[in-house]
């Protein structure tokens, strides 16, 4: 934890909330595009310094090995790439945690479509 | 400063009246037109006197990027394309005239007659019913340009696929995706999935291979023209339906699976109407697959541009973001393939 507060995560969500009710409603019909995309960008930075869910623990019971997520997921690449996994049924249930917790930062009103 | 100054006008405007067999071309009423991640495009008016554009002519001019992109054709093989596209009867802007020579305008350019309408997709998708018309006619559209065939004059440039079209594109983005795919295992599944899956070699046609709601013009719901053509290329006829259909060009209408704006149904009766060939929908589902990959790298090179310090720029960072969204997709479409 930082010494000074508010954190980065603070800093980020307070930024981003005046943005929204100050900068983003006045925006002109061309500055409207470029507005958007940063209300989106911060919106997705503060997702992310709240912290994604770690994708460590699947990934090792599907694996059978120890290791950090980051290297786990490069073992299966790895893996996959080689064809290990081929006609496997325990990877797709895994690839879905991984992606539904990226896009629980990227953009979580995507899940529900 | 603009690719049109005050420098640069009267050199172009002398280039235009000998290209185009003219006494005078003026160019009027210049503005730069939003879109295009890639070129840049300006909208603006010939007026032009003698010559056969003789009268005022609203146009748009084509310019190469500041950096040119791998996957994309160059200016002069674009305006090729757009050629053989237009001469095959396909809605593409009439080509006028191409400049390779950069001293010009500092890059290479294009000029094409201006179609009108929208293009931006969540506009064409808004309707409260489905655009049964539309996509049968951009089925008819592309069943034309499917006529093309190796061997057209003009399109010697297009390399032939060495491997098959599935399997090179299986290929090339993997090659694209580059280390993104040693610790992403979406997508290392979903390249797996496309070589293990890979069609046999089948007859290749010219393919738009950016064939998409977001792509073409609409006017009073009708078709006005298809624009983009830079990604063109000798490939299985079925991936341009495939990228048609794809989710991420359905702009939030998901149960519009043909662009958002209708069903395959209507897309795939018009394009047999004029491909003289059915649709093959287990191939079209292969290439859907392929397009869900080829999205995802053509992203993932996006947000490098902007990573490397090349080409700061939100819209390209936010787009490298974009993947778990393309991922998403890309395994829900591989689940409906195992139910049926």
């Amino acid at each position: 934890m930082s010494i000074d507060q508010p954190d980065a995560c603070g800093l980020v969500e307070i930024a981003l909330k005046t943005f929204r009710e100050v900068v983003l409603s006045a925006a002109s019909a061309e500055q409207r595009f470029p507005a958007l995309m940063i209300a989106n960008a911060l919106s997705i930075a503060e997702r992310e310094l709240k912290g994604a869910a770690d994708p460590a623990a699947a990934l090792r019971r599907l694996l059978g090995e120890e290791g950090d997520a980051d290297t786990l997921l490069r073992r299966l690449c790895e893996a996959i790439a080689e064809g290990r996994f081929d006609g496997r049924t325990d990877l797709r249930p895994v690839l879905w945690e991984i992606t539904r917790a990226r896009l629980a930062v990227s953009n979580p009103k995507y899940l529900q479509n | 400063m603009g690719l049109i100054n005050d420098g640069s006008q009267p050199r172009l405007e002398a280039w235009l009246a000998e290209q185009l067999g003219a006494r005078r071309v003026s160019v009027e009423d210049v503005t730069r037109l939003s879109g295009g991640a890639i070129s840049e495009n300006l909208a603006l008016t010939l007026a032009v006197q003698g010559g056969r554009l003789d009268g005022r002519n609203a146009v748009v001019l084509r310019a190469a990027p500041p950096m040119e992109v791998s996957a994309s054709l160059n200016k002069a093989q674009e305006f090729a394309v757009l050629r053989a596209a237009f001469a095959a009867g396909v809605a593409a802007p009439e080509p006028i005239v191409a400049c390779e020579d950069t001293g010009l305008l500092g890059r290479a350019f294009y000029v094409m007659r201006r179609a009108e309408g929208v293009a931006a997709g969540f506009r064409v998708v808004k309707t409260d019913t489905p655009q049964h018309g539309l996509a049968r006619e951009l089925g008819r559209q592309l069943g034309k340009l499917h006529c093309v065939r190796p061997g057209t004059p003009g399109l010697d440039f297009l390399p032939r696929p060495e491997h098959g079209p599935a399997r090179d594109a299986a290929r090339l983005y993997r090659e694209w995706a580059g280390a993104a795919a040693e610790r992403d295992p979406v997508l290392s599944y979903g390249l797996r999935w496309l070589e293990v899956n890979a069609p046999p070699a089948s007859e290749v046609v010219l393919c738009h291979r950016d064939y998409r709601t977001g792509n073409y013009l609409v006017k009073g719901g009708q078709l006005t023209a298809i624009l983009d053509w830079e990604f063109a290329g000798w490939s299985d006829p079925m991936e341009d339906l495939g990228w048609f259909c794809a989710r991420s060009w359905r702009f939030g209408r998901f149960d519009r699976e043909a662009g958002g704006i209708a069903d395959r149904a209507d897309l795939y009766a018009g394009y047999e109407e004029t491909a003289g060939r059915r649709v093959d929908p287990a191939r079209v589902a292969y290439w859907e697959a392929s397009a869900y990959l080829r999205w995802a790298a053509i992203a993932i090179q996006q947000g490098r541009r902007h990573i490397s310090g090349t080409e700061p720029s939100l819209e390209l960072a936010l787009t490298g973001r974009m993947l778990p969204e393309i991922e998403h997709d890309l395994l829900l479409h591989l689940d409906s393939l195992e139910e049926t």
